[in-house]
């Protein structure tokens, strides 16, 4: 399966759930996609990275709780329990810490806290379901100097780790403890010092088999209409983020993406690389990429009714403040036809493709050196 | 008509005084193939690179006269545009990979050269059938031996189909059955394929019988190019069979061990024995029971005995793989293991490294791990300085070695075998007893491994006990007189050299093949039992 | 060839006006634009890659040439292995000397091709592909960037602009990348949190509170860190990549014989964005 096809199909997912806070249907899409990602994932090492991915989502719930406990300020009327009130000094002003907490603010937070969750889940189904190799194999010619250093980097980061460990050992021969913070520079220089003189011999192998043959310098004109696009979509999210004027932002911001992406196209025509296995994006692919779309257009769009104009049959049907359960005061949440369909939407890779055996590139073992170097400490926030 | 031609090129690098390569010409007919020998720092890299154009277009430099490649002038074309003419492969193959999987690696010149992916799919299975590799296709080229590593980065070039296959010493890391896997398949290609070949080479005894033409550099930037034998026998590069040449006074030298077989035969040549020579045992240096040694559930070294005597030159051989690093590791006390170990009545695993490596010291296979200073200088007075030592003891004791380094200069800019000995005087400061040396030839030229003979021998002479382990046959041959075999991580030899190499067809030295069944080892033995 | 060198800058320059208005976005977001705060970076995080990918194609392609190119790979498998070494413990940052050092030596916009694809690496070897690479590739690349940028100084002046510059850069970081996954670290109404109906001014007075509650520690360790590094590493590093920079220089006299090269690079590697 192409790697881009699963990553639109979790995005589309994911601008899905950020369209609502319903309980009911964040489950089942959760549920849902952990489905999906335990059938149709590989032996790869990233397939794992589900795991890490519910961990974050945890912790991010966690510390959502924990603030809203201890910051305070509570709106609504059932009243759990208080803590006791501690003034702050003045350049804190406007923040309480302690108060009365309430059933209602703490639904409204673990809804919300549960939506970015999904959201989290959603980007990991995507790391766990998509080869990052292959993906690398098909970015935009334009791209291709910038995927030829990360794929550099892929191949010489476990070479680097080999050093490392033979450098650490070369240490204690003479006569050094390995632990200080001295002894970080004794076996840095040295890896280092190594790393730089492989970058020349590997330049020298790619220069003699090629490399640059079949790329000529950017074509003129190419620049200017990037760039033009680039801003074109960045007033557009400007528009659409900070004024009222949202159907003039969002038709900048397609129009920008659109010009961008020619522009791309156009600036790796320069190029003539050829691309060996290239993956085939056939009509599965587009189907799993459309549910993903579908899923997005689905939500945003009842959300965006207004249930004051519309027919009480189509409220009944539809109903879109079921997408924003109230919380204050507090509401069972329910779900609705089309909910249900974006739950279909998620699952529908699961007939369009068949389980995945072992993975096939063995060179996926070298990833796992890296990954392990990972302290399994505590969980930090990825984007730190 | 002649594939390539160099016609009165000189190389002149930036920062240096005079030129590397002067005046050379020669032309090489299609389908030969062409041995370039001479000593470290004669060139050899330089001529090979000039022949794809990598100098001066990659390397800088200033070249003049005039390099032809397949018609093609290298001063129009960059080495990338003559990536479909010749193909190159550098020193450490690892280091020119730039994907990570040994199929992507073969497509990756091809995709370069914007060949049809439908052409490119057929190609790669061409190439990976050719050299025999169809089975490591979807490996990771980091797991790959040093042999098949070796292999795929040939496979790698031919891949975009070149007439010429330019290879900078493609055995000098690998053990003897490996570095006999690459050399057959670089015959196939000479010989099946007709693709014209460019070899370097140090250890000229395992491909000279190949050779077409051989070409010499002097060392002050001329050159001699002609047929091997005339050109061995005139040349200071003296592979055992050259040196045998020299002693009985034939006027070319043979190129295969059968071919002088057959004249030292015809001629009636037999030299004496050598006196079998009895190792000393005592005083232990250095003595280990039962070492075992165990990644996981792989055992690597399995139940070793093992006595060093003061005074003692001992090889360790075997294939890659069976245990002899381990063991080095565990008898300095650095890797952990299993058994007893004692030195002078201590045992260097239960020291602390400073300790440790005044009972044994060991200077690893990458040699250049241990330098991490910016100029020989400094790091002879941290030496000094982590051994207790004098000021001054690892300088003198690199002037002992018989090396002369300026303390200024950076140890990265030095030779492999200048590393080598700034590493040895490094570690000899602490003046242990007990000295381990691992693969330590690897990439000397002849001169440099003579100088490292000596170094060893006088070593031992002060009493050191030294533990070599090598894949260099000739060179255990003339600097021990004890060997031990391993295989599979346990020891299935010990003995004299002469005793255990004799016995062993893998190990025999090429003098001992030759004139089997007398027990001779070097060409010196030879002249030795002639006389 | 001066308008086409002019082509780098002007790329990079763009890039920092938008990657300034995709970090800044909690100044300007107003309630009636019917967005909810948490969706704002996604919607960036759709744009960003756009202009990553204009900058890239412009700072790599058809400019830099092999040496380069390896350079900037090995130094982002450098960061790549050294990144998920120091993660898990609190700010103690290991890639951010490495980025600086480089941009220093071998030119801005070294630095933030460096910047951007050491972490985009990092990210697919570790599955750390999200809505927030993006903006850490983009921020990273501006690291390097200003490291490219820095006045002129030599010696010890330079170690310690590099350092000092390392402490602010770290702090950067972590301010800008926080500003703009605000909401995800922290709910939406507390009195910490982003409040579009509030003022630029009250936001970014509760965007203080909030980040000295919740990431203090973690930007004093990187600063902390970068400095200490560069202070203590950095003389011996900057001599080890000027040393390769020169050694991967073309001498001049080999123009003589490599005659009319249509795509020879027209400069090493520190005139890049220079």
């Amino acid at each position: 399966m192409h790697p881009w096809a699963w990553w639109c199909w979790a995005i589309g997912i994911g601008i899905a759930v950020s369209g609502t806070t319903n309980p009911l249907l964040l489950a089942l899409i959760a549920t849902a996609m952990v489905v999906v990602v335990m059938l149709r994932r590989s032996e790869a090492p990233w397939a794992r990275s589900v795991r890490a991915y519910l961990i974050l989502a945890l912790f991010v719930i966690g510390m959502r709780l924990f603030f809203r406990i201890l910051l305070g300020g509570s709106t609504g009327e059932t009243v759990l329990f208080t803590l006791p009130q501690i003034p702050l000094p003045e350049w804190a002003a406007g923040i309480t810490l302690g108060g009365p907490v309430t059933a209602e603010a703490i639904t409204g937070t673990l809804y919300e806290a549960f939506r970015l969750a999904v959201m989290l889940l959603c980007v990991g189904a995507a790391n766990a379901l998509a080869n990052p190799r292959q993906a690398l194999r098909s970015v935009p010619a334009a791209l291709y100097e910038a995927s030829v250093a990360v794929v550099i980097a892929l191949s010489v980061a476990p070479q680097l780790i080999e050093s490392i460990a033979r450098v650490r050992r070369a240490r204690r021969l003479r006569g050094d403890s390995t632990a200080t913070l001295r002894a970080l520079g004794t076996i840095a220089m040295p890896v280092l010092a190594d790393a730089i003189d492989r970058s020349l011999a590997l330049a020298a192998g790619m220069e003699a088999r090629g490399f640059g043959r079949t790329r000529g310098l950017p074509t003129a004109g190419t620049l200017p209409v990037m760039l033009i696009s680039s801003a074109a979509a960045t007033l557009g999210v400007f528009l659409l983020l900070g004024s009222p004027f949202w159907q003039t932002g969002a038709w900048l911001l397609v129009l920008g993406m659109i010009g961008g992406g020619l522009g791309l196209r156009a600036a790796g025509a320069r190029l003539r690389v050829t691309t060996y296995r290239p993956l085939p994006w056939r009509f599965t692919e587009t189907l799993i990429a459309a549910s993903g779309v579908l899923a997005a257009v689905l939500v945003l769009g009842v959300g965006w009714l207004d249930p004051d104009t519309m027919s009480p049959a189509l409220v009944v049907l539809l109903d879109p403040l079921a997408l924003s359960p109230s919380t204050d005061p507090l509401q069972w949440p329910t779900l609705t036809l089309p909910m249900l369909l974006v739950v279909a939407l998620v699952l529908a890779p699961l007939p369009l493709t068949r389980p995945r055996r072992a993975a096939t590139v063995e060179s996926t073992r070298n990833d796992t050196r890296v990954r392990l170097l990972r302290a399994q400490a505590e969980p930090e926030p990825t984007w730190r | 008509m002649a594939v390539i031609s160099f016609d009165r090129v000189g190389v002149t690098y930036a920062d240096a005084e005079r030129p590397t390569l002067d005046d050379i010409s020669f032309e090489l007919p299609e389908g030969d193939l062409c041995l370039v020998i001479g000593a470290t720092g004669t060139g050899k890299s330089t001529l090979l690179g000039a022949i794809n154009g990598l100098v001066p277009h990659f390397t800088g430099g200033t070249l003049t006269g005039r390099v032809l490649v397949d018609g093609r002038d290298t001063a129009q074309n960059r080495p990338r545009d003559l990536a479909d003419v010749v193909g190159y492969v550098g020193q450490d193959p690892l280091r020119g990979f730039v994907t990570d999987t040994v199929e992507d690696e073969i497509a990756y010149g091809m995709e370069q050269l914007g060949i049809a992916p439908t052409a490119m799919r057929k190609r790669v299975e061409e190439t990976l059938d050719l050299m025999g590799i169809a089975d490591l296709r979807r490996r990771p080229l980091t797991e790959l031996s040093g042999g098949q590593q070796q292999r795929v980065a040939i496979a790698a070039v031919l891949a975009a189909q070149p007439r010429i296959l330019v290879l900078d010493e493609p055995t000098s890391a690998l053990d003897p059955t490996a570095a006999q896997d690459v050399l057959a398949a670089i015959g196939t290609l000479v010989h099946d394929v007709g693709l014209t070949v460019v070899l370097a080479e140090h250890r000229l005894e395992r491909v000279m019988q190949a050779a077409d033409s051989v070409l010499w550099l002097r060392g002050d930037g001329s050159a001699l190019h002609g047929p091997p034998g005339a050109v061995l026998a005139q040349s200071t590069i003296t592979p055992p069979l050259a040196a045998l040449a020299r002693e009985v006074g034939w006027a070319e030298v043979p190129l295969s061990v059968r071919l002088a077989r057959r004249r030292a035969q015809a001629q009636g040549l037999r030299p004496a024995a050598v006196s079998p020579a009895t190792v000393p045992t005592e005083p232990v240096a250095l003595s280990a029971r039962g070492v075992e040694v165990r990644y996981g559930d792989l055992v690597a070294v399995n139940g070793v005995d093992l006595e060093l005597a003061e005074g003692t030159v001992t090889s360790l051989l075997g294939r890659n793989g069976a245990g002899k690093s381990s063991l080095l590791w565990a008898l300095q006390g650095a890797l952990s293991c299993s058994g007893a170990i004692e030195v002078r009545g201590q045992d260097p695993r239960r020291l602390g490294a400073a300790e440790a490596r005044r009972l044994v010291t060991l200077v690893p296979q990458t040699a250049v791990d241990l330098l991490y200073l910016p100029s020989v200088g400094a790091e002879c007075a941290q030496a000094d300085a982590e051994s207790d030592a004098e000021p001054g003891t690892a300088a003198a004791l690199l002037a002992e070695l018989g090396v002369d380094l300026p303390p200024e200069r950076d140890p990265r800019d030095l030779s492999e075998g200048q590393r080598l000995a700034l590493v040895l005087a490094i570690q000899l400061a602490a003046r242990p007893p007990v000295l381990l040396l691992d693969e330590p030839t690897r990439g000397l030229d002849y001169r440099a491994k003579a100088e490292l003979r000596r170094i060893v021998t006088d070593l031992a002479a002060r009493g050191e006990a030294v533990l070599i382990s090598t894949h260099d046959v000739e060179f255990a041959a003339a600097t021990s007189t004890r060997t031990v075999l391993m295989a599979d991580g346990e020891v299935i030899a010990d003995g004299t050299t002469t005793e255990v190499l004799t016995s062993s067809p893998a190990y025999a030295p090429q003098m001992a093949k030759v004139f089997a069944p007398v027990e001779v080892l070097t060409p010196d033995d030879v002249a030795r039992g002639l006389s | 060839m001066t308008g086409s060198r002019a082509r780098v800058p002007l790329a990079v320059a763009v890039a920092l006006v938008i990657g300034t208005v995709a970090f800044g976005w909690p100044l300007f977001l107003r309630p009636e634009s019917g967005m909810q705060p948490e969706q704002a970076p996604i919607v960036f995080a759709l744009v960003l890659p756009m202009v990553l990918a204009v900058v890239l194609s412009e700072v790599a392609g058809g400019r830099m040439d092999a040496r380069q190119l390896a350079m900037l790979g090995v130094l982002a498998a450098v960061g790549t292995i050294l990144r998920p070494l120091s993660a898990g413990t609190a700010g103690f940052e290991l890639v951010f000397f490495v980025l600086i050092l480089a941009g220093r030596v071998f030119g801005a916009g070294f630095g933030f091709a460096l910047g951007a694809i050491t972490l985009f690496t990092s990210a697919l070897i570790t599955s750390g592909v999200g809505p927030w690479l993006p903006y850490q590739m983009l921020a990273a690349g501006f690291v390097g960037l200003f490291a490219g940028l820095l006045p002129r100084a030599g010696g010890r002046a330079e170690v310690w602009l590099l350092a000092g510059y390392g402490a602010v850069s770290a702090f950067a970081y972590g301010w800008v990348m926080d500003f703009a996954f605000w909401p995800f670290g922290v709910g939406n109404d507390t009195g910490i949190s982003f409040d579009a109906t509030l003022g630029p001014l009250e936001n970014l007075h509760r965007f203080v509170l909030y980040n000295i509650a919740t990431s203090m520690g973690w930007n004093l360790g990187r600063a902390i860190t970068n400095a200490v590094l560069i202070a203590l590493a950095g003389p011996a590093l900057l001599r080890l990549l000027r040393r390769s920079a020169r050694r991967a220089d073309f001498a001049p006299a080999a123009a003589s014989v490599a005659s009319a090269d249509p795509d020879a690079p027209d400069a090493p590697a520190a005139a890049v964005a220079s």
